[in-house]
């Protein structure tokens, strides 16, 4: 590109549109996903919060205020789970990359982006509301009906119709608005991620408005017409069978940003792509056949039992070849290093270390043992926080280059995502040990025995937040402040990487060209 | 199969050694507690050998084949290599269908309790235990005899909730409605920790209580001295006690109502006509025949269709039921052919 088309070029999206208001009733994508961004990062930041205060409450000791105790648990789980985790990748990677990785100008359905914006908002606000007026304490599975009110639960319908409608958009946007010349196979991984989430979102989100929204219903109103209460394995096999899939919302894209940055870093054509796709199908089909394994020892039929922890086992076939692939791409790659580089290392351990643990909960002995303990609780960390989490900040640091125009400091990414690492495993690997010594999930006990291994998890918690907080500073600054990055800093590939950075509000200012995805 | 041999089989223990085995679990103290963490610790070899494996090899390839400038471009090496594909995905297949199979046997080794398991009903509620053992006596700790079988049959007053001793790697949750079962045989004498490990609401953290396994006859020894009801009371409080335990209360009020049967308020002591036509005096005689065959001589007015206590109750208890009747007449022990109470 040379100098005159740059002077000619029409103005970035994030210097046009100019105020708050301006931004608030945009339509454009790319103002869409910032927007998610910073509403994420704070739901993230309520969800620490009471995080941090249940680890001083445990290393305080002493006799606690039970009901706040589990009131601030109950919150922690419903906001890191329901308003950070679930929406975090579809909502601001989704939104931002989907559109550019197309080569379209912007989402199908914008209207629905912003409905789908504007409920979270909602949704997010009657969630924080809930705390004031009377905080529930019925555990983030809303398994126990005591004090689950009214307002949290409307919070969470607009959350799940919000995630409805976003899938609605993916979907139509795939269909309708690739690039010519631009078939399924050749869309990039992160698109194909998104779309099959498409169909996550879709179908769990509005199960899951429709489920919260009759549980609070009959909770507040005194009849039973569904719950916990009235008939407390229908509630589980409800429940489980929305959140089940709900893990994948998140787990799917992942595995589409990174298998994009491992051909990214790599500069190569990503190793057996249409085994990736299918893969990733797979993954899609057995997120709807395994939510019993949430449920063993709970009264379901031995042989049910059974059958779902087979088909939980039967993951790891996509998901040995979808590692497989990744391996294949980076040997003989020609490899980058550079952060986005470090967190995929980091991906691959938190989120190994979190798949493996599935193979001890699924094992139907030592699952039964372990499924209501702290293991169980790691478990979730090590996905949610090692596997979710990491691929976020990796794909934040792969694309803030093309989000904002500017890059941030190698240096101190790289650092913060090792801390990140560090504090990671400290923080979570002492739960799978007091699980292993029956500690139960979710209870406040001063056990003196676990008090050391309490502690290091304290410090861990500590060090995971400070990564965080040196990776938001890291970002932030460089958009501030940052050098020029130019349009593809990573030498990268896909479509996004061939406009400018940022992009101006349409995108490209051409037709893009369409190939295969991995051409370098 | 016996599990607790993969701990060998899998050479973890050399790795680890006897200090880092017991820093993994508390203390194994049922039958079942070696097949668990054998399991355990045979898929956590397996899984730590794959995540290393996966996170090697990716390491090794990023260090090997790092980027010398921005215009180099990897090498493809056209199609995937189909046989280390197969290895790779079978090892994967073989991770998983090894943890599968060696749960499998501990499992459904748990859902059917031995026959002839000695059997004791659990209560849960927020935010205690009940147990209650064969002979109708209840308990807020569980009690049982190392070398036993237990069959635990389980039910909750309330919500949902999870019993959990972890000695003995025993973990069983209850849904309100579903009544569930589980088993255990303690091998080890000592006191346990027991409590709920399933959210029940906000007194959860404090849903504690203890397992006693009792070694060398001592359960029956302590079973026999806590059921003694005699021990510690009065006969008239004893009286008291069995007239709930025993299901007077179902038909006989104690503020003079009429139910199935008389109220037992000034009813010693005082005379009444029998559907026979006959007059009699309420006294220890007329007590006793109305526990053991209440049906011969039954008071005008209501029907004879009280069962039977022959055999179900025993002399002294019927002695303290008539002493705590007395104490709820007007009708002064005098009035009564019967012999002083001592």
């Amino acid at each position: 590109m040379s100098n005159g088309t740059v002077a000619a070029a029409p103005a970035d999206y994030l210097s046009t549109g100019g105020g708050l208001g301006a931004w608030w009733s945009s339509r454009d994508h790319k103002k869409i996903a910032m927007m998610f961004l910073g509403l994420i990062t704070s739901a993230f930041l309520v969800g620490a919060i009471f995080a941090v205060y249940l680890k001083l409450r445990m290393a305080a000791g002493g006799a606690p205020d039970l009901a706040a105790y589990h009131k601030t648990m109950t919150m922690h789980g419903v906001a890191m789970v329901f308003l950070f985790l679930v929406p975090a990748l579809p909502m601001v990677i989704g939104y931002f990359t989907l559109p550019l990785q197309l080569g379209a100008r912007n989402m199908a359905l914008p209207a629905f982006s912003q409905v789908s914006l504007r409920l979270y908002v909602l949704g997010l606000a009657l969630v924080i509301l809930s705390v004031f007026t009377g905080a529930a304490s019925s555990g983030w599975t809303l398994s126990f009906g005591g004090g689950f009110m009214l307002v949290m639960g409307l919070g969470l319908v607009c959350m799940g119709v919000s995630w409805a409608l976003t899938g609605i958009n993916f979907l139509v946007t795939v269909h309708h608005k690739r690039a010519d010349g631009m078939g399924f196979f050749q869309m990039p991984l992160t698109a194909w991620g998104l779309y099959l989430t498409g169909y996550l979102l879709t179908a769990a989100g509005f199960i899951f408005a429709i489920t919260v929204f009759y549980l609070s219903a009959s909770m507040s109103f005194g009849r039973g017409l569904f719950g916990p209460e009235a008939s407390p394995l229908d509630w589980l096999n409800y429940f489980w069978f929305v959140t089940t899939p709900a893990a994948f919302f998140a787990l799917l894209p992942a595995v589409g940003v990174i298998s994009d940055m491992i051909a990214g870093i790599s500069r190569k054509a990503l190793a057996g792509y249409r085994l990736v796709v299918g893969a990733m199908i797979g993954l899609l089909a057995l997120s709807f056949v395994t939510w019993g394994v949430h449920m063993l020892g709970t009264g379901q039929a031995d042989v049910v039992s059974f059958t779902f922890a087979f088909f939980n086992l039967l993951t790891v076939v996509p998901v040995a070849l979808i590692v497989f692939c990744w391996l294949s791409t980076l040997y003989r790659g020609a490899v980058l290093c550079a952060t986005p580089t470090t967190f995929v290392v980091v991906f691959l351990i938190n989120a190994g270390i979190g798949a493996v643990m599935g193979l001890f909960l699924s094992s139907l002995s030592v699952g039964s043992y372990l499924a209501n303990t702290l293991f169980a609780t790691a478990h979730a960390h090590y996905v949610m926080m090692g596997g979710v989490t990491t691929a976020l900040l990796a794909g934040l640091h792969w694309w803030w280059p093309k989000m904002t125009g500017r890059l941030y400091s190698q240096g101190l990414g790289r650092f913060s995502a090792l801390l990140y690492l560090v504090g990671l495993n400290l923080a979570f690997f002492p739960q799978i040990i007091m699980g292993a010594k029956g500690a139960p999930q979710g209870a406040f006990t001063a056990d003196p025995s676990l008090a050391g291994l309490q502690t290091v998890s304290g410090i861990g918690m500590m060090v995971l937040l400070l990564a965080i907080v040196l990776i938001a500073v890291n970002l932030i600054r460089a958009l501030l402040n940052g050098e020029e990055a130019g349009s593809n800093p990573w030498s990268a590939s896909t479509l996004e990487w061939s406009t400018t950075s940022p992009p101006s509000a349409d995108n490209f200012e051409a037709r893009p060209t369409v190939g295969d995805p991995y051409v370098f | 199969m016996d599990f607790g041999s993969l701990t060998g089989l899998v050479s973890v223990k050399p790795f680890l050694g006897a200090q880092g085995l017991s820093s993994w679990f508390p203390e194994a103290a049922s039958e079942h507690a070696g097949g668990v963490d054998g399991a355990f610790l045979g898929i956590l070899a397996a899984a730590a050998f794959a995540v290393v494996l996966v996170v090697g090899l990716a390491m090794t390839f990023i260090r090997r084949f790092s980027r010398s400038d921005d215009t180099e471009t990897g090498v493809d090496t056209g199609r995937l290599s189909y046989p280390l594909m197969g290895v790779f995905v079978l090892g994967a297949v073989a991770l998983a269908g090894f943890s599968f199979y060696v749960g499998m046997d501990g499992f459904l080794d748990r859902t059917v309790a031995p026959y002839g398991a000695y059997e004791i009903d659990v209560t849960a509620r927020q935010w205690d235990w009940d147990f209650t053992y064969p002979n109708g006596y209840v308990a807020d700790t569980l009690h049982v005899a190392v070398g036993q079988p237990v069959k635990l049959v389980l039910k909750t007053e309330d919500v949902t909730h999870g019993l959990s001793v972890p000695a003995m790697r025993l973990s069983k949750t209850v849904l309100p409605g579903l009544d569930a079962e589980t088993w255990f045989e303690a091998t080890v004498a000592d006191t346990f920790t027991l409590r709920s490990n399933r959210y029940s609401g906000e007194g959860y953290s404090t849903m504690q209580t203890a397992l006693i396994a009792h070694g060398d006859g001592d359960f029956q020894a302590w079973l026999t001295a806590v059921s003694d009801i005699f021990a510690g009371r009065t006969l008239e409080e004893v009286g008291e006690l069995l007239y709930s335990t025993k299901g007077c209360k179902a038909c006989h009020s104690l503020d003079g109502s009429k139910l199935v049967g008389p109220s037992f308020k000034d009813v010693y002591g005082n005379t009444f006509d029998t559907r026979e036509g006959v007059q009699v005096t309420v006294d220890d005689a007329y007590v006793k025949e109305s526990i053991l065959a209440p049906n011969v001589s039954v008071i005008a007015g209501y029907e004879p269709v009280m069962t039977p206590y022959e055999g179900n109750i025993t002399d002294r208890e019927i002695e303290a039921i008539t002493a705590w009747l007395k104490t709820l007449s007007v009708h002064t022990p005098a009035d009564a052919a019967g012999q002083e109470e001592n």
